[in-house]
């Protein structure tokens, strides 16, 4: 299977004033084609910082990034920007849509960017169909409940046929009824698309219908599991 | 509603040089028009005088007249006195000797009374009558003096009041001076003979060819005159105001639409995209500033006309395209910093952002 997405000795260290947190440390990753990966742990423990270094959006103190066999981990924005454009989608928990336009807007401005203008606009409907969001075409996202705006975000994510979707927590907002809902949606993407997924979850459900779970503490991988089974990681346990 | 109010600033950085451009070159042009109409074939102006507002620095003796009469080719010579009119409304006093200024424009057309029966009578034209609402024998307070009116004349002759020339110089306190001297030639064909002559015995005098006088003027204000250099201030001003507003607004609107810059980022859209968008938006409101103003300047007109009838407004086309143009270049450079920091902002912070 492809390699879709790799870190290598991955480390983030914020500085303010003169406390150094590190966030990040030391995380080497594979991702492969079709996987869907869900990293769970504490808050606090490093996690969106971690999918924030992976889909391009900060730059490591130390390590590197490849997505799809390019170097994310660049410090040029300009780079970082290029490769989400072409090969990653976002989910976050706040689900990040635009106000001011409707539900086909916001997927038509995401294709806008991609395409470096053009807009396809049956793919749009296709999209929306399949999320169950055919007769919300024209609502704003106000005018949406919670689900329905999660389903549009990940809509928007997918709507590229990105390399890999990253998903931050994004049942986080939702109450129960709707998180399965977006969950079920999440899992028919990797699923019916076979679209690479890597999401942060503090849901059992969630890591459930994951095929890799992954643990993380205090900025490091603690475990993976693989494919059913538990395999300790190199890194030392912590306690 | 910010949006509206920005364009409704850069309409009124638009609309204050289009009615400073339009009422000078009125001012200008209606000036030229009415120094035709009198008939004259040439001016002669004292030394160091300018042609550019008619309003002369220096004066001449009236004896000077005699001097020019010799010449071979005149046939009459009028001196007049100008002076600005201070007490209300805008404009020249001409001080004249009637019966030389009667001969060089074969007279006054009469709407109303007669000419000068006495030292302090003023005539006016219809114009100014209407303007002001004045009618015969009614008095007017001029440079601190009371006339009556005599007569009330059709426009189009010189000045739009007149006072006999030797109560001018009293007033002025030059007796025996003129500002002008008009010239009548016997024949067209005598002007540049006359010309000559003016040119070799005054020497440092300037004379003007009444037949180019208008373009001559226009000409003088445009390159030379005081005007250009006020208009470019106030075009100056106008614009940078125009540049600073659209500057806040776009500041503004680009800080409280971090999140959506945040959003943007986060779909990969370039630096390029994100300025474009807000530069685009300046533009747009430039635009419709633009066409308010334009709105705003046709409105202003109008009140002008109802409040001043003596004020003429002339809009030379070209400043239409000029302040189309200082619009959106005000609003491109003013939104430029916004766009740029906007574009540059880091993702994580702008996605944050509450
Ligand atoms: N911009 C930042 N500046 C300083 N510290 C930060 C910043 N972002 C995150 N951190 C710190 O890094 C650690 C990991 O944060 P985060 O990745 O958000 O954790 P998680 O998503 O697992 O809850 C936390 O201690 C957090 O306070
Ligand atoms: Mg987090």
């Amino acid at each position: 299977m492809k390699t879709i997405l790799e870190s290598i000795e991955l480390t983030k260290i914020f500085k303010t004033g003169k406390i150094e947190v590190a966030a990040v440390r030391d995380v080497s990753l594979k991702v492969r084609e079709g996987e869907f990966i869900a990293i769970m742990g504490p808050s606090g423990c490093g996690k969106s910082t971690l999918l924030h270094l992976l889909g391009g959006l900060a730059t490591p103190t130390s390590g590197r990034v490849l997505v799809d066999g390019e170097e994310v981990s660049s410090g040029k924005d300009a780079v970082r920007t290029d490769i989400r454009r072409r090969k990653i989608g976002f989910v976050f928990q706040r689900f990040n849509l635009l106000p001011t336009l409707s539900a086909q807007g916001n997927l038509e401005i995401a294709q806008e960017i991609h395409r470096n203008g053009s807009r396809d606009r049956q793919h749009v409907d296709e999209i929306l169909n399949l999320l169950g969001l055919e007769k919300k075409t024209h609502h704003k996202p106000s005018e949406l409940s919670g689900g329905e705006q999660q389903r549009l975000a990940i809509a928007r994510a997918v709507i590229n046929r990105p390399a890999i979707l990253l998903a931050d927590e994004p049942t986080g907002n939702l109450d129960t009824r709707n998180s399965m809902v977006v969950l079920k949606m999440i899992q028919e993407l990797n699923r019916a698309l076979s679209q690479t997924i890597l999401m942060i979850t503090h849901n059992p459900e969630a890591a459930n219908i994951a095929n890799r779970l992954i643990e993380m503490r205090d900025g490091r991988i603690v475990s993976q599991q693989q494919e059913g089974g538990w395999n300790a990681a190199e890194d030392r346990m912590p306690l | 509603m910010r949006s509206l109010a920005t364009a409704l600033a850069v309409g009124l950085e638009v609309a204050l040089i289009l009615l400073l451009v339009g009422l000078s070159t009125g001012m200008i042009r209606e000036n030229s028009r009415r120094m035709s109409g009198v008939g004259a074939d040439i001016v002669l102006q004292p030394p160091n005088s300018s042609l550019v507002l008619a309003a002369s620095t220096g004066a001449m003796s009236v004896k000077i007249a005699d001097l020019v009469s010799g010449i071979e080719g005149v046939k009459d010579v009028a001196p007049v006195y100008l002076q600005f009119n201070t007490s209300g409304g805008m404009g020249l006093i001409w001080g004249i000797d009637q019966e030389s200024f009667n001969r060089i424009t074969q007279g006054f057309i009469y709407l109303k009374g007669e000419g000068f029966q006495g030292p302090d009578d003023v005539i006016i034209d219809d114009i100014y009558a209407d303007g002001r609402g004045l009618g015969l024998g009614d008095q007017l307070k001029l440079m601190n003096h009371s006339f009556r009116v005599a007569g009330i004349v059709e426009h189009g002759k010189g000045s739009r009041v007149f006072i006999p020339l030797g109560t001018m110089q009293r007033l002025v306190g030059t007796p025996g001076q003129a500002t002008m001297m008009m010239i009548k030639c016997h024949r067209q064909s005598d002007i540049a003979g006359v010309q000559d002559q003016l040119g070799r015995r005054l020497k440092s005098y300037p004379t003007f060819d009444m037949s180019s006088f208008a373009a001559h003027i226009e000409e003088a204000n445009r390159d030379f005159g005081p005007l250009k250099y006020f208009t470019n201030t106030v075009v100056f001003i106008a614009t940078l105001i125009g540049f600073f507003i659209i500057f806040l607004s776009m500041y503004t609107a680009t800080t409280e639409r971090t999140h959506e810059i945040g959003i943007l980022k986060s779909l990969g859209a370039p630096q390029g995209y994100i300025s474009l968008l807000f530069l685009k938006e300046a533009l747009l409101l430039g635009g419709l500033g633009f066409l308010l103003g334009l709105g705003l300047t046709f409105g202003g007109r109008f009140f002008f006309r109802l409040l001043m009838p003596t004020l003429q407004h002339q809009l030379p086309p070209e400043w239409l395209l000029y302040t189309g143009a200082l619009a959106l270049f005000s609003a491109g450079l003013g939104a430029l910093y916004p766009a740029l920091r906007a574009a540059r902002q880091d993702p994580i912070d702008a996605l944050a952002y509450e």
